[in-house]
């Protein structure tokens, strides 16, 4: 999946060097392993040397994977903090917002994921979101444990009822787009159908998004108020 | 004394032989014991393939219909619990149970009816699982993440049953770990002392520890799960004051301390096998010794490794980062001393070292690609991908499968006096390892690169993961069969298996000593041990006795000058 984010750049580069490394470990032992059983195999050979210990060699060797293990470590701290770094607004971001992300709330229900806006408006399913903007999406859940996975556009994070998990991200507005996503924690019988889409629209459109759709649903609760003042549903 | 008056052996008292299995079901012998923990797993391991099989088909085709979407979750809970409590567990612990006591000399263990208690527990849990299919099986997952398995969202008694089951399990390998513990405290041979002891016996020494700390942990979060779903509890559920993390952190500790378990099973069982087969002492053994206890210590503590995603402070996911790192080093020191002890030895690629290879390559891989799991912003975008699936699978599959056959076919004559069939054994260990790559390679392309997720009973056609799941499904039915193999191999080999002797490898260690099967004492007699390789300093002791009296023969025979 291709990284579409300043945040998952980073992840990004992380996982090639958590490859590399893997790759290097897997073809060290891989070919260990043949070499050894290729070059030392035989039914009847003459008794080996009963070499007992190598201190010398076992220190190298473990002076080799500590430096690697460490590296690894150093590395991995310093991606996941870039990582990590709050993203800002761009000029060309929303303009409403000073220094403040602009704050959405997502809420993973059985099974369906919805979204909160500053203004009151809510939608299901489909995200939408201004370009060259930071956002923080407050995770939460009304009910079991579900994960919150747009792979290319943020890092996967848990929604667990009762606690809250920040996802800060911002988008430029060359990757403006539709993003696909969906659950990565079982999460009971239609946990593989809760899916969800993050639109990435400029500010203006983002801006027309929400006060529509404040609008329609304004529009939809008075109708509904109005029918039962009429006594027309139950 | 009067020649009447001389002692003699009365055989009047003794109770008729009963049929065998009576003998077996009333025994509270370690090897009656660990033989049919063994035949359990190996029994179960069949049940769980069946499983696997069953939603591999389901993921053969995106948004297929073979199984529901409750069906396949079902499917997905009973494979995660046979594999773990009824296959991986009870396997290592059998083989323990059985060889450990027999490695260190003892003529019985310390406390023979609190293991046979622990046996009773543990087929009470199996026949609890599996009493689910006349109500309903549990379908809440692998590990059942509070508060899915809370009764509010899964209401049947399901995972009742679950709970029910893992617990008498779960407490059926503590009570027998207690007893290793024991047996292997107090019952040693002289001159036994711990620098002594089989690799083998060490690892069920670690691994008895382990379980004494991580079982209890899992037993109490059992605890209060029964408690929230039967008595109005709330430890984890939320806005009642519950914790639902509270469950991750208990669960993950005892999983990921299986997870080590099983490899320091294997670790164990391949340095015995390396050893051996090399004909060549294991190079450096503190150091392996050393570092089994690490890996369990150090693996243990980096059970938040799982827990990446969820909102816990980013200080803890730091924290189960580095020692995950820290593990690199003492994993990658046993796995270099152990292909060191082969290299320059003289290798008989027999079945036992063969599946040696198989364990080491195996956990090479899994474990490698585990590391991109333990970098935390690597982890989440892996986290819940089918990469996970797939490393964890290498790992545990190359630990109990391949680690736990290697050891089946190298210590099957000493419990049946008989060798498994060498070339069925060689067919067998292939269609495996073609099955496991094929099967869970395609895994990890999914995962990390299109990121399918894990445990979802259906895909969707334009994610680009259809040729990956079609390959997988066909690489697990291909290892269901390279398993099946194996286990025909066992039950055929147990009565018609070529006579093994009581030492067919020509081992170095004290249960090669003995008959094949041992008798119910073990030992009529013990060697005074004086290193790690008793048998082998019999041998050379022979081997200098008739070398000096051929000599003093020759001598003798030479013309007096």
């Amino acid at each position: 999946m291709a990284p579409h984010s300043p945040g998952t750049d980073q992840i990004d580069t992380l996982l090639w060097i958590g490859f590399v490394a893997a790759a290097i470990l897997m073809i060290a032992i891989t070919g260990a392993l043949l070499y050894v059983a290729r070059r030392y195999r035989s039914e009847r050979g003459a008794e080996p040397r009963q070499l007992l210990s190598g201190r010398g060699l076992q220190f190298r060797v473990a002076g080799v994977l500590t430096i690697f293990a460490a590296l690894l470590f150093v590395l991995g701290v310093v991606f996941t903090d870039n990582a990590r770094e709050a993203p800002s607004t761009g000029d060309a971001g929303l303009a409403s917002l000073k220094s403040e992300p602009l704050k959405i709330k997502a809420t993973g229900q059985q099974w369906l994921w919805r979204y909160d806006y500053p203004n009151g408006a809510f939608s299901y399913y489909k995200l939408v979101v201004p370009s060259d903007t930071a956002i923080e999406l407050e995770l939460l859940s009304t009910d079991v444990v579900h994960t919150w996975n747009v792979e290319e556009l943020a890092r996967k994070a848990d929604a667990v009822p009762g606690k809250t998990n920040k996802v800060l991200f911002s988008v430029s507005a060359d990757d403006a787009g539709t993003y696909d996503g969906d659950s990565a924690t079982l999460s009971g019988q239609a946990y593989a159908s809760m899916r969800t889409e993050v639109e990435v629209v400029s500010p203006q459109e983002y801006e027309d998004f929400v006060e529509t759709q404040q609008e329609e649903i304004e529009a939809a609760q008075e109708r509904v108020v109005g029918l039962i003042e009429e006594g027309k549903t139950p | 004394m009067s020649p009447s008056q001389r002692p003699e052996l009365v055989a009047d008292g003794y109770a008729p032989r009963r049929p065998r299995w009576v003998q077996l079901a009333t025994s509270a012998d370690h090897k009656d014991v660990g033989q049919i923990l063994i035949c359990g797993a190996l029994g179960f391991l069949f049940i769980a393939l069946v499983e696997l099989v069953l939603m591999r088909i389901q993921l053969l085709v995106p948004e297929n219909t073979f199984l529901s979407p409750v069906g396949f979750n079902r499917m997905l809970s009973l494979y995660g619990a046979s594999a773990i409590f009824l296959f991986a567990l009870p396997l290592a612990i059998g083989l323990f149970y059985y060889v450990a006591p027999l490695q260190v000399g003892a003529r019985g263990t310390a406390l023979p009816r609190l293991g046979q208690v622990g046996l009773a527990l543990w087929i009470a849990g199996a026949v609890a699982q599996y009493a689910t299919f006349v109500f309903t099986p549990t379908e809440a997952g692998v590990n059942p993440l509070a508060p899915l398995s809370e009764v509010a969202f899964l209401s049947s008694n399901g995972v009742d049953a679950w709970a029910t089951s893992t617990g008498l399990a779960t407490l059926g390998f503590v009570l027998l770990a207690v007893n290793l513990v024991a047996t292997l405290r107090v019952m040693r041979a002289p001159g036994m002392a711990w620098r002594r002891l089989p690799v083998f016996a060490w690892a069920a020494a670690v691994c008895s520890w382990l379980l004494v700390v991580i079982g209890p942990i899992f037993l109490a979060a059992l605890t209060m799960l029964m408690i929230d779903r039967n008595y109005d509890g709330i430890f984890f559920a939320d806005g009642s004051g519950g914790a639902p993390l509270l469950w991750q952190h208990l669960s993950w500790i005892f999983y990921t301390g299986f997870y080590m378990l099983i490899l320091i099973f294997a670790f164990g069982a391949i340095a015995e096998i390396a050893a051996t087969f090399a004909r060549k002492p294991l190079f450096n053994r503190t150091v392996v010794m050393a570092a089994l206890a690490a890996i369990a210590v150090l693996g243990t503590l980096a059970w938040m490794q799982n827990m990446l995603t969820a909102p816990i402070g980013i200080g803890w996911m730091y924290f189960a980062m580095l020692v995950s790192l820290a593990l690199i080093v003492p994993f990658g020191l046993v796995i270099f001393n152990l292909i060191a002890t082969m290299a320059g030895g003289t290798l008989r690629m027999r079945a036992p070292l063969l599946f040696a290879f198989g364990a080491l390559f195996a956990i090479g891989i899994g474990l490698a690609a585990e590391l991109c799991h333990s970098l935390v912003a690597a982890a989440w975008q892996l986290h819940n991908t089918t990469d996970s699936t797939a490393a964890t699978h290498f790992a545990l599959i190359g630990g109990s499968v391949f680690g736990g056959f290697a050891a089946l076919h190298f210590w099957f004559p000493k419990m049946t006096g008989r060798t498994m069939g060498e070339s069925l054994a060689r067919i067998s260990f292939w269609t495996i390892l073609a099955g496991l790559l094929l099967g869970f390679v395609p895994l990890f392309f999914a995962g990390a690169g299109e990121g399918q997720v894990v445990d979802a009973y259906k895909y969707f056609d334009n994610t680009g993961v259809t040729a990956y799941n079609v390959i997988s499904s066909i690489g697990v039915f291909i290892l269901f069969v390279g398993i099946l193999l194996t286990i025909l191999n066992a039950i055929f080999s147990r009565t018609n298996g070529p006579e093994a002797g009581h030492d067919p490898w020509g081992g170095d260690t004290l249960e090669w000593f003995t008959l094949s099967p041992p008798e119910p004492h073990n030992f009529d007699v013990l060697p005074d041990v004086r290193s790690p390789r008793p048998l082998r300093d019999i041998r050379e002791a022979i081997g200098h006795r008739t070398r000096r009296s051929q000599e003093a023969a020759a001598r003798e025979s030479q013309p007096v000058a």
